[in-house]
Order: structure tokens, then C-alpha cells, then sequence
């Protein structure tokens, strides 16, 4: 309670030159239990986003470092990376500045890594000496700039070293450059980012996701499954969020919603049935025919609770795929599915294949989502969700519909699913009902419980990493083995099939961050007290509204 | 008027004039205690349709294929049913340990430490059947047991206070860890067991049908395996241990049960019999891929819950209901509709009975 962290007033990022350190209140004792741990409560809940940020900013750093050690190289890339200064020490003119930038990357990884280190055992006080910092950051950030841009500008051979090509790509630069001005922002608008965590987080995910396409412009497999995968997956985890997390009600048959958005779509747009309605019109259709399904198939559920829900909607997961491979009404063309959809258009500009329209228009809607789910968590309909979620006989009994709180959140989490159902569509161009089985339903739901439930921030983070981890890690092991083998004169580690390994990953992946981390990666502050002090506390959360 | 439901339920009187709710749920109501009759003339009628089309044989025919698919889902229904019961937990890891106990079951009865092997011991006449059945059973039933009690260790035990969610995840995580592994090692095509000719012969025919040693020894040693469960848990110590821990965890700790252990103890039994459901499988239909357990343990799951989850009778009358509905529906609408008619069958009874047909009522723990 004395930090300043949680009065935004007393620090801001122009407090000036002042060399004040944030008190130390190890020395004070707590005035009350009471105060205490909701004050302690408080900042842990609030440096979430902090952490997220870090922890984001260190991705892109370790990643740019260690990205050309696993891509090909390209030729006309630009820049300096870790390998070029690991296998030929700098010895020209830029020697200077290259250590320099050195010592603030190990400096600022080394605080960033503590205070994370700190935040995940909640142990110490992470929050000193964040000037310090934010300095190391700074620096890091603008002398990289300088050194890559004159590189760039210049597009000499480097300043330093004994380098042949420009062995580094741009895709690594850029990283590099992103982690540093992340972490720099993050140490710099610090008491912000404590007190606005999410708006941070998602102000610099949008940042970095609108530029993605760019950032990665030498690896298209890279921007293609940014689009993909990652935003798709994204969205279904957060409309599964809203069924699993707001409301509580475990469903486990979530991929047949997005069947079902996916064939509405598919056979309004496509030569199957001679329809070609315009894309933007489409997914309107696709999202109420989904949230129509959502409350029919909602509705013989409501009486059921926890697991058993959970069953009959995994039964409506397997149903649905297999009418659509039965070809049902002779409408979903069987095993081979519907292919020819028309790829989206806007002012007769036309999507085509490129995954990089598709990216920026599921990141518009994710944050249009985003901020509509936001709202109504907080509306009365979210507040009845959590009530219903705490306890269904209490919140019925004080005026609660249960059942249309049930249907509402059923068809809402589906509506979602239909939208990304459309793109996925649009995006593939076709559409096969081996594309929505259980393993669908599994990926979002392990999304959801890893990202943290009921925390949009956290699925939506959980989206990108599941994604991630799956959909790119997965399938480039091979390719980055290999060469990793052949750079560390390990050349057995290429010759093994790593395909056959995948399952075995993800489901290790899957058990470790379960057993580390039980209610998530960012757990929503609810889950938490939860965790650490049983049900009393949640209630109290739920109360006031901080759900 | 969802409030009225709510207002039975703590024994206040309904209201006076009946709403089209309350109409509604008076249906509901007569359909979930008649729903046995319902369900047993329901597949009586399924018979009766699937004799007058294609002939008395054919059906009798389905009849015996039903009981023999019925027995293996049984068992596996049984380490569902057991597990659910005391830790509320869907083990979605319990189907693949039913294929992987298939895949031990064919490492060890091709294992040749003296010159000869399992599989040429059972195929030598009945006397070998059996000494190679008394060999492997047990042995694949104990390793079996164990990689059980090692999965619970390691990815639920932890988490048996976490959220509901939790160990749910970590139950999908194993599955994939162990069909990885098989896809890994055993690769992604159909295995043979070579347990195929360890029991040639047909027994009898009776009306036209022919019985064969196969059908008889898969369907009684599943009866047998399930009627010793029973006794166990009925008549032992550790099996009383069990109930009272299903009952009521704090309580049986206070009473001096040993819950690790108990739980430890349920794994090792349940995975041990899916581990006989993996033999009499291997035993009726030879070919075993790695991600059969998938399919197997949902649909064993639905048997279990058909019957009334947490109970044993239960799982087991559940499954021979599933079994004989797979086939006779597949027979009526066709079999691209299996899983869709076990999946319906599954909603229509959670939906109209949600305690299955044996069970006490529990839906409201969970």
C-alpha cells in the first residue's frame, strides 16, 4: 500500500530525474491482515498485464536472437544478430557499441527474467528499481535501432567483425528491435501498465499483430499461420471463454458450432448450391445460424451440471461431424466437404489467397470482440453468468433466469465460433469435416484452461501460444532441428522423425502447464482467490464486481 | 417459471394451476421412471424390425455380435464408472490405457526368453489356451495396473484439489502423451495382435447362428472378470475402503481410510480389467491401431453413465445396452450412423435420466 506502484499519481514516466527508490516496505509492518492482503491482492492482480509484457518483450528478444540460427538464410537481409557476434567478435569501429548494446541485453534480460522469476513464485518484492530499467531498456532499444538502421542505410557489409554475408534476416532484426521496444515501454510507462494492465497487453499485442505481416515478411508460412491458426484460435477460445469460463458450463463439443458457422457459410458462398452471397453479409448469417444452434442444443442440456454437461455436449461434438461426413441432406457433400467457397472481397477488392487480409481482419474482430465481451462481463447478464456459475440453486433464487442466462451464454460462446467458422472457410477456400472433430474442441478448450478461465487476456494469450505451439513449433521441429543440428555439429538430432513425437509434445505440454500452473497461465483474479483461499473469496470477488 | 423446479426440489408444494413448464416437466417426469421399459421395448422393437427385414438369423446373428462388442466396452466402462465414482474425474487417459494394455499384451505373448512363445503355447490346443491366458492375463493386467496407478501419480494427484477443469486437461494431455507414444512406436497403420487363431473353432449353432469358442470366452470372462469385481469391492476390506471414499472422501479419511491408496488402488484395478478388455479384444478382432482407445473410451463412457455412473452393475448392463444399440442401429439407418446413434442415445438418457439406469443421484455434485 505505501508503493507507488498503485497510485498512478504519485509516478508517472515524466516524474523527472529524481533518484527517489520506491520505499522498501519490508520495513513497515502491515498496519492490518485485512488491508494487507488486499493490498498485496491487488498489485499481484494488477502486475498481470506487467508480467505478460515482460514476458512478451523476452519472447521476441530470445526469439530474434535465436530465429536465423533456425530459418534459412537470406542474402539481402540486413542487421547484426547474436549468432554473428558469437562466431566472430566484433573488432571493428562498432566494437564499442556493440558491447554496449551487449551489456543492456544481458542487463535487461537479466531484471526482466528476475522480476518474472519473482512474479510466478509470488515471492519478494519485484518492483524496485524499475528506472534502472527502464534505462538498460531504452538504451538497448535505441542503440539497436542505430546500429540496425545504419546498417540498413548503409548496406555495407557490417561494421564489425569479420562477417562474408549478411548472415542475419530481417525477420530476426525486426524481433529483436520489437522485444526491446516492448520491454522499453513496459519498464518506461510502468505505473501505467500496473494500474491499465490489459489495455496495455492488448494495445501492444494489436501493435504487434497489425505489423506481424511485416515484422515476418521473409517467412510467409510464418504470417500464414498467424492467420490461420493463431486468430482463429484465438477467437474460439474467447467464445468458448464466455460458455466455460463466464458461465461455467463445460463444453466440450465447442468445434460443432464452428461446423456449423463453417458449412452455413461455406454453402451460401460457394458453387455447391449456386449461391454467392457477399462475404461481410455471409458471416452474419453463419454467426445467427450458430447462435441459433448454440440455444437449440443448449436447451435440452440445462438441466445438467458439470461433467455430465460436458458429455452430452461432447456427444453434440461427434454428432455433428458425422452428419456432416454423412452428408446430411445432401447439403454438406459428404467426406469431401464443400470446396470453391469465394474468398471475401471489400470495394471490389479481393482477398484472394493472401493470408495477410485475412490476418488484419480477424485482429479488428478479435478486438471488436474483446471489447464487446469486456462489456458484457461487466453488464448484468455477465454478473447473472457468474452468479449462475457460483451457485445455480442461489442466484435462482434471487431473481436470476437461469435458463435464459444459460441459452444466452450457450449462444453467445457459439455465435463466436460461427464467425471464425466463416473465415475459416473463406480463408481455405474449402472445407472437410475432418477439419471439426473432438481434437478441435480439445485444442480450444486446453486453450481456454491454459490461458487462464473467465480472463479474456489470458485465453486470448493462451490462443496465441496454443496456436503457436501447435500449429508452427510442431510443424517447423523438423526443419529447425535439422538445422540446428548441423550448426552445433549435432547432425543426429535432424535424422530423427520428429513427426512421430508431436502427440507426445502436446499432450507434455499440455500435463506440465497444467501441474505448474492449475488455473492458468494468466488466471483471472476470481480463479486465483479461488486457488488460495477457497470459495469465500470468490464470492467476495464476484460481489464486487472485479470478476 | 424456473424457479418452480427449484420449489419441488425443497419439498415446497407446486403452484396450483399447471404452466406448459410444469406440463412439460410432468412428462419428463413420467418418462424418466418408465425409461428403462422404454429403453429395453425400444431395442426389443429395434430386434423385432431388424428380424422382419433381413430375417430371424441376421438377427440373432447381431444379437451375439452385440453381447461380444457389449463385453469389451463393459470393462472398460468399469475403470470409467470406478474412477468417476470416487474422484469425479472423466479419465480420458482410461481408453488408451485399453490399447496400450493391448499393445503389452502382444509384447508379452511374443516375448521368447525359452524358444517358445505365448502365442504358440495358446495356439497348441485348449489345455495351452488356457496356460497362455493364465501367463497373460495377469501379467498384462498387473503392468497395466501399474501404468494406471503411475498416471494418477503423476498427472491427477497433484491436482486433486485444483479446479474441476484442471485435472481434466491433464487427463486429455495423457491420452495424448500415450497415443503418441503407440503412434511413435507402433506406428500409424492396423497391428496385428496375432491372437487371432488362439481359439479357432465354432462351439455350436444354434437356429442357423454359429456360436464360436471366441464369442463364448469373450463374453463369459468378461461376466466372470465383472462378478469378481463385484465380490471385491462387496466383500473386502479395501473395496468397502473404495465406497467410503466415493462416499465421502473427508469422512472416510477420518475413519482411518488410507485415500491415497484407495485411489492408487481403484487406477490399479480399473486400468487392469480395460487391460482384460484389451486381451478379449485383441482375442475377437486381431487389429488394434493407437488411437482406438479414443472411440473405445468414449463410448465405454457412455455406457457407464447409461448404467448410472459409480455403479458397477451398472456399467456393465450399460454396456451390453450400447453394444446391442450400436449394432442394431447400424443395421437399421446404417453403420456410417454409430457413433451419432451412441451419441444420441447418450443425450436422450442424460437428458430424460440423468442418474442412468442403476445410478443414485449424484448430478447435482458434480
Amino acid at each position: 500500500m505505501p508503493e507507488p506502484i498503485v497510485d498512478p499519481l504519485a509516478v508517472t514516466e515524466t516524474a523527472g530525474p529524481t533518484t527517489e527508490e520506491p520505499r522498501r516496505d519490508d520495513d513497515l509492518a502491515p498496519p492490518d491482515e485485512l488491508p494487507a492482503t488486499a493490498s498485496e491482492a491487488a498489485r499481484e492482480e494488477s502486475s498481470v498485464g506487467f508480467t505478460a509484457l515482460v514476458i512478451a518483450g523476452l519472447v521476441f528478444i530470445v526469439a530474434g536472437w535465436l530465429l536465423p540460427w533456425f530459418v534459412e538464410q537470406t542474402s539481402n537481409g540486413i542487421g547484426f544478430s547474436a549468432q554473428d557476434a558469437v562466431s566472430s567478435p566484433p573488432t571493428g569501429i562498432g566494437t564499442f557499441v556493440v558491447y554496449l548494446i551487449g551489456v543492456a541485453m544481458v542487463g535487461l534480460v537479466a531484471f526482466a527474467l528476475y522480476d518474472l522469476l519473482n512474479s510466478i513464485t509470488h515471492r519478494g518484492r519485484p518492483l524496485r528499481w524499475w528506472r534502472r530499467r527502464t534505462a538498460l531498456a531504452i538504451l538497448g532499444a535505441v542503440g539497436t535501432l542505430v546500429v540496425w538502421l545504419l546498417i540498413g542505410v548503409l548496406r555495407e557489409e557490417p561494421l564489425f567483425g569479420n562477417i562474408s554475408s549478411f548472415a542475419a534476416t530481417d525477420n530476426a532484426v525486426w524481433m529483436t528491435l520489437t522485444g526491446f521496444v516492448v520491454l522499453a515501454l513496459t519498464y518506461g510507462l510502468r505505473p501505467w501498465v500496473v494500474t491499465h494492465g490489459e489495455v496495455a497487453f492488448g494495445g501492444v499485442v494489436f501493435m504487434i499483430g497489425a505489423l506481424m505481416p511485416f515484422i515476418f515478411n521473409q517467412s510467409t508460412s510464418f504470417i500464414e499461420w498467424g492467420a490461420s491458426a493463431a486468430a482463429i484460435y484465438t477467437l474460439l477460445a474467447l467464445g468458448l471463454n464466455i460458455v466455460v469460463g463466464f458461465a461455467g458450463l463445460l463444453d466440450l463439443g465447442y468445434a460443432a458450432f464452428f461446423a456449423i458457422g463453417a458449412y452455413t457459410c461455406g454453402s451460401l458462398a460457394s458453387p455447391v448450391h449456386g449461391l454467392h452471397f457477399p462475404f461481410w453479409i455471409v458471416i452474419f448469417i453463419g454467426l445467427a445460424v450458430a447462435a441459433l444452434f448454440g440455444a437449440v442444443l443448449g436447451a435440452p442440456t440445462l438441466r445438467l451440471r458439470g461433467d455430465y454437461l460436458a458429455i452430452v455436449t461432447l456427444g453434440f461434438g461427434e454428432i455433428i461431424p458425422d452428419a456432416a461426413n454423412n452428408n446430411l441432406f445432401n447439403a454438406t457433400g459428404g467426406p469431401e466437404g464443400i470446396t470453391g467457397i469465394d474468398h471475401p472481397s471489400i470495394f471490389g477488392f479481393n482477398f484472394g489467397i493472401d493470408a495477410k487480409f485475412y490476418f488484419w481482419s480477424l485482429l479488428i474482430i478479435i478486438a471488436i470482440v474483446l471489447v464487446l465481451l469486456r462489456n458484457i462481463q461487466r453488464s448484468r447478464l455477465g454478473r447473472a453468468w457468474a452468479a449462475i456459475r457460483e451457485d445455480e440453486v442461489a442466484a435462482a433464487a434471487t431473481g436470476v433466469n437461469p435458463v435464459t442466462t444459460k441459452l444466452l451464454a450457450f449462444s453467445i460462446g457459439a455465435s463466436i465460433s460461427g464467425l471464425a467458422g466463416a473465415f475459416f472457410g473463406a480463408e481455405l477456400g474449402s472445407i472437410t469435416p475432418d477439419s471439426f472433430q473432438f481434437a478441435v474442441s480439445v485444442t480450444v478448450l486446453s486453450t481456454v484452461v491454459l490461458g487462464g478461465l473467465g480472463n479474456n487476456t489470458g485465453v486470448a494469450a493462451g490462443g496465441i501460444l496454443v496456436s503457436f505451439i501447435i500449429f508452427w513449433m510442431l510443424d517447423h521441429l523438423q526443419e529447425w532441428m535439422g538445422t540446428f543440428g548441423l550448426k552445433f555439429g549435432l547432425p543426429a538430432l535432424g535424422t530423427i522423425d520428429y513427426s512421430r513425437w508431436v502427440y507426445i509434445v502436446y499432450g507434455a505440454i499440455l500435463v506440465g502447464i497444467m501441474l505448474l500452473r492449475p488455473a492458468g497461465l494468466l488466471p483471472s483474479r476470481a480463479r486465483k482467490s479461488e486457488l488460495q483461499a477457497g470459495g469465500q473469496s470468490e464470492a467476495l470477488a464476484v460481489v464486487q464486481g472485479v470478476v | 417459471m424456473p424457479a418452480s423446479a427449484d420449489a419441488t426440489a425443497l419439498g415446497v408444494p407446486a403452484e396450483p394451476s399447471p404452466t406448459l413448464m410444469a406440463r412439460i416437466r410432468e412428462v419428463g417426469r413420467l418418462l424418466n421412471r418408465a425409461f428403462p421399459v422404454i429403453i429395453v421395448a425400444v431395442l426389443i422393437l429395434m430386434i423385432g424390425l431388424v428380424a422382419g427385414r433381413s430375417g430371424g438369423t441376421t438377427a440373432a446373428a447381431e444379437v451375439r455380435e452385440g453381447l461380444t462388442i457389449g463385453a469389451v466396452y463393459a470393462l472398460i466402462a468399469v475403470g470409467y464408472t470406478m474412477v468417476y465414482g470416487i474422484i469425479e474425474l472423466i479419465n480420458f487417459a482410461h481408453g488408451d490405457v485399453f490399447t496400450l494394455s493391448a499393445f503389452y499384451a502382444i509384447f508379452i505373448a511374443e516375448f521368447q526368453p525359452f524358444g517358445f512363445n505365448l502365442n504358440s503355447l495358446a495356439t497348441s490346443g485348449p489345455p495351452g489356451f488356457f496356460a497362455a491366458l493364465a501367463i497373460l492375463m495377469p501379467l498384462t493386467m498387473i503392468a497395466a495396473g501399474l501404468t494406471g496407478m503411475l498416471i494418477e501419480r503423476v498427472a491427477y494427484r497433484r491436482l486433486r484439489t485444483a479446479p474441476r477443469l484442471a485435472p481434466l486437461i491433464t487427463a486429455v494431455g495423457v491420452s495424448f502423451i500415450i497415443e503418441g507414444f503407440l503412434f511413435a512406436t507402433q506406428g500409424s497403420t492396423n497391428v496385428r495382435t496375432g491372437k487371432a487363431n488362439w481359439l479357432p473353432g465354432n462351439a455350436f449353432t444354434v437356429g442357423g447362428v454359429v456360436i464360436s469358442w471366441h464369442d463364448i470366452f469373450v463374453f463369459f470372462s468378461a461376466l466372470v472378470l465383472m462378478f469378481l469385481l463385484q465380490a471385491f469391492v462387496r466383500l473386502t476390506r479395501l473395496g468397502k475402503a473404495m465406497r467410503a471414499t466415493a462416499q465421502d472422501r473427508d469422512a472416510a479419511l477420518l475413519n482411518g481410510v488410507n485415500i491415497n491408496r484407495t485411489i492408487s488402488a481403484t487406477f490399479f484395478i480399473g486400468s487392469a480389467l480395460a487391460a482384460a478388455g484389451g486381451i478379449i479384444y485383441s482375442v475377437k478382432d486381431d487389429l488394434i491401431v493407437w488411437n482406438l482407445g479414443f472411440r473405445f473410451g468414449i463410448i465405454a463412457f457412455t455406457c457407464a453413465v447409461l448404467g448410472g455412473i459409480g455403479n458397477i452393475v451398472g456399467a456393465g448392463v450399460g454396456a451390453f445396452l450400447i453394444g446391442l444399440i450400436q449394432v442394431f442401429g447400424g443395421q437399421l439407418i446404417g453403420s456410417a450412423w454409430d457413433n451419432a446413434i451412441i451419441f444420441a442415445m447418450l443425450i436422450i438418457v442424460l437428458v430424460v435420466r440423468p442418474v442412468g439406469l442403476l445410478g443414485m443421484k449424484v448430478a447435482d455434485r458434480a
